[in-house]
């Protein structure tokens, strides 16, 4: 019997298999796709994100999402973006091919800022997003911002200093190991020239050739005289270039011992400024005292933007080669997904425009409608051939805001990537903030904000400006616990007088070495005024932290100094006395030689010698 | 409960008297590809549907499956390694774009590394499989088969009226 290949009677119920998968699809398409939203969103971003509500219209092959919360990585207790309406006309072509292509994106009821229900919770885990998190936060603390210290002078005369803490000690033992390992050497490489045995074998030659009568000597006996003088004469020669060999490598040695010792004198600078801050001396530095009062929120705000330029590096990465990216998480291992990105086809992920209307509720002057744009947000900015733009604005005349701007391009159309983003608030009510160590909270009222940031060839060149100017400033003091001693009051008294604001606070180098600058009207202020009240007694203070750093390290520093002056005068001597021994023995043989060819024997060649 | 004595019942029946063994190696053969690799995938509702159309044993493509799973994972960092192999291989990166701009294509996850190189583990695997499957069936049969046909257990499972829902998909 014929055996057959197919089961036709199992069609019906294969049919009924795939019908209830289809029906199942439709009943938990959904919550599952909310769910997969939530969960992707969360692990991209690297902060919660949750959708009340999601609606598939396949139909119109759009998505309507509702009650969109993206919770503040920096902040938890707080959205950075709220929605009420998010409608995604989706591309049906791109998802045949699994790639989320959104043609149109419309947000409405959108809402910055607002104060999260319950806060989010902090995503951990292996991600990407919340290693940059991570990243980023350790980004800040290399930033050596000082505290202004506002100590009174009386409670600084005693300066309790341990020696062992002081790096000129530590490097002067250091140099004193140095110090006799190149004195050893130095003998060691006396000893391997070997000059004795060769000026003592030169002088034995001279001897003998002085006793002797060259008439007497016959041809023979010159001719064997005059090759031993060529033979002594080239061990000279190999003699004196050993010697200059040892000279250099000696020289080498005694100039590393003497920039030692000017690393010495740099060690004490730093000895000193480490004794000062012992002391918690005030700074009447103008840059320290804008460092200090505003550096830290400076920072606060370069590092929100450095974060999204990082994922936006790593999310939007430019050219078309294949690249892995981690697989999806299930019971399996997840392995490596790989695209395969091609010219003239869709990216696997392309915002093309994005319509955004949003309000700032309440009665303050910024509130109102606001508009804004994103454009070209891609997975494969070189397959989609133009950066990203976003663009938000709000005019309002009659308010008392004049406009709010904020422009940002992001670049990685080619290898040479640019992010830069900048925004400008006018007139909005500026948040509060405390000064760093001192019982001060700043409440600069409403004035005007802006934050100018970019960042080129993956952070290679970083640039931040972020400034604040208000013209209605408030000073509050916290002395919860403790009152303010004199310097503080004084501080009090100049800070609290000045209503006007102006910081600018500069990011310059790169991401993996960024310098700050912080300045504002405050420091010259305070600067003018602590150096007139307090200059004579904080000089005197540094001057009795000069003096007790000197009186530590000046004899652990000065004997190594005659130490290596030491063996840089024997060193020196030690060559120069070799060398005239040396000379002294070669013209000696050059004599003879003279002697024994002045009878101008024939067929002997006088030996060409170069010293 | 009931899938897992349907599905015990119909690894028992399949082992005696469903087909012949080359249906059961083959139903196995086939199983073994929703236990290497990972399930939700595309390709895997092809491999199902081919179990219920073409006439192999539907008994022994479940077994397949159900002895495959454990050896899918236990396998899971060779077939990372042999799919980031082949997705890396300069000579089939055409293949791959082509794949990964072609629609549905991409459902299939191929472009994931466990999943194209658990596929083409499988590929590998599925001969020897089947030739082992159906000696193996075969010995089975000849030996103890007849005794556990005998005894009680068996006869207890058979009788089982979720049984015949199953007989529907058994090999003619």
């Amino acid at each position: 019997m014929r055996m057959k290949i197919f089961r036709w009677k199992a069609i019906g119920p294969l049919f009924l298999f795939l019908t209830i998968i289809a029906v199942l699809v439709v009943i938990f398409a959904e919550p599952v796709a909310r769910d997969t939203t939530e969960e992707a969103s969360t692990e991209l971003l690297g902060t919660q994100v949750d959708v009340a509500k999601l609606d598939l219209r396949p139909r119109q092959s759009s998505v309507d999402l509702r009650g969109l919360q993206i919770a503040d990585p920096f902040s938890l207790k707080r959205n950075l973006l709220e929605a009420d309406q998010i409608r995604l006309k989706l591309n049906p072509q791109a998802l045949a091919e699994k790639k989320l292509v959104i043609e149109r994106l419309s947000l409405n009821g959108m809402r910055f800022g607002t104060a999260r229900k319950t806060p989010a919770r902090p995503v951990s885990g292996d991600g990407f997003a919340p290693k940059t998190l991570q990243s980023v936060r350790q980004w800040t603390e290399q930033f050596d911002v000082p505290l202004l210290s506002l100590t009174p002078i009386d409670t600084i005369r005693q300066l309790a200093l341990d020696p062992t803490q002081l790096t000129t000690i530590r490097e002067a033992q250091a140099l004193v190991a140095r110090t006799d390992s190149t004195r050893k050497a130095l003998d060691q490489g006396f000893q391997q020239l070997a000059i004795r045995e060769t000026l003592d074998s030169a002088n034995g030659l001279v001897q003998r050739l002085s006793a002797s009568d060259p008439k007497k000597l016959g041809l023979d006996g010159t001719r064997k005289a005059i090759e031993s003088v060529r033979q002594t004469l080239r061990e000279l020669d190999a003699a004196k270039k050993r010697l200059e060999g040892l000279e250099r490598s000696t020289r080498t040695g005694v100039q590393l011992l003497s920039r030692g010792t000017q690393l010495l004198d740099r060690a004490r600078q730093k000895d000193f400024a480490f004794a000062k801050s012992l002391l918690k001396l005030p700074s009447f530095s103008a840059p320290d005292i804008g460092s200090a009062f505003f550096g830290k929120v400076s920072i606060e705000r370069f590092k929100e933007a450095l974060y999204w330029a990082e994922l936006a590096q790593k999310y939007m990465p430019p050219g078309l080669l294949p690249r892995p990216t981690p697989g999806p998480q299930r019971l399996r291992a997840a392995g490596h997904t790989v695209e395969f990105p091609k010219e003239n086809e869709f990216p696997r992920f392309l915002l093309e425009q994005g319509l955004l209307g949003f309000t700032i509720g309440g009665t303050s002057a910024v509130q109102g409608a606001y508009s804004a744009t994103v454009r070209g947000l891609t997975s494969t900015p070189t397959l989609y051939g133009r950066p990203t733009l976003i663009t938000a604005s709000r005019r309002a005349a009659a308010s008392g805001i004049a406009a709010i701007d904020v422009d940002a391009v992001i670049d990685h159309v080619g290898t040479r990537t640019r992010d830069s983003a900048s925004a400008r608030l006018r007139g909005i009510e500026l948040p509060s903030f405390a000064i760093p160590g001192l019982p001060f909270r700043v409440e600069p009222g409403r004035g005007s904000s802006s934050l100018d940031f970019s960042m080129k060839g993956g952070g290679a060149q970083l640039f931040g400006r972020w400034g604040v100017s208000s013209r209605r400033v408030n000073w509050a003091v916290d002395t919860t616990g403790r009152s303010m001693n004199d310097i503080e009051r004084l501080v009090w008294r100049v800070v609290s007088g000045l209503s006007d604001l102006e910081v600018v606070a500069e990011l310059s180098g790169s991401v993996s070495s960024p310098k700050l600058s912080v300045s504002s009207n405050l420091d010259k202020a305070i600067a003018q005024r602590l150096q007139a009240v307090m200059g004579e007694e904080v000089a005197k203070a540094e001057r009795l932290v000069r003096a007790k750093v000197d009186s530590l390290v000046s004899d652990k520093v000065e004997p190594v100094k005659r130490q290596i002056a030491a063996v840089q005068a024997e060193a020196s001597q030690r060559v120069q006395v070799e060398k005239q021994r040396l000379d002294q023995v070669e013209q000696q043989l050059q004599s003879e030689l003279k002697r024994l060819t002045g009878g101008l024997v024939p067929g002997i060649e006088l030996p060409e010698i170069k010293l | 409960m009931l899938a897992l004595l349907k599905l015990i019942q119909s690894i028992i029946k399949t082992l005696h008297s469903d087909g012949t063994p080359g249906q059961v190696a083959a139903g196995i053969a086939i199983g073994s590809v929703l236990g290497l690799t990972p399930l939700m995938n595309l390709h895997n509702l092809v491999v199902f549907s081919l179990v219920v159309v073409l006439n192999v044993s539907f008994g022994g493509a479940m077994l397949g499956w159900a002895m495959f799973v454990p050896a899918g994972f236990l396998l899971d960092p060779v077939f990372h390694a042999v799919g980031v192999e082949l997705l890396q291989a300069p000579s089939l990166r055409p293949l791959w774009t082509t794949w990964t701009n072609t629609p549905l294509i991409p459902y299939t996850s191929f472009n994931n590394t466990v999943v194209l190189g658990s596929f083409v583990g499988w590929i590998v695997l599925a001969v020897p499989i089947f030739f082992a499957a159906r000696y193996g069936v075969a010995r089975y049969r000849a030996t103890v088969g007849e005794r556990v046909r005998r005894s009680r257990l068996y006869k207890a499972v058979t009788a089982s009226q979720a049984y015949n829902w199953y007989r529907m998909f058994r090999p003619s």
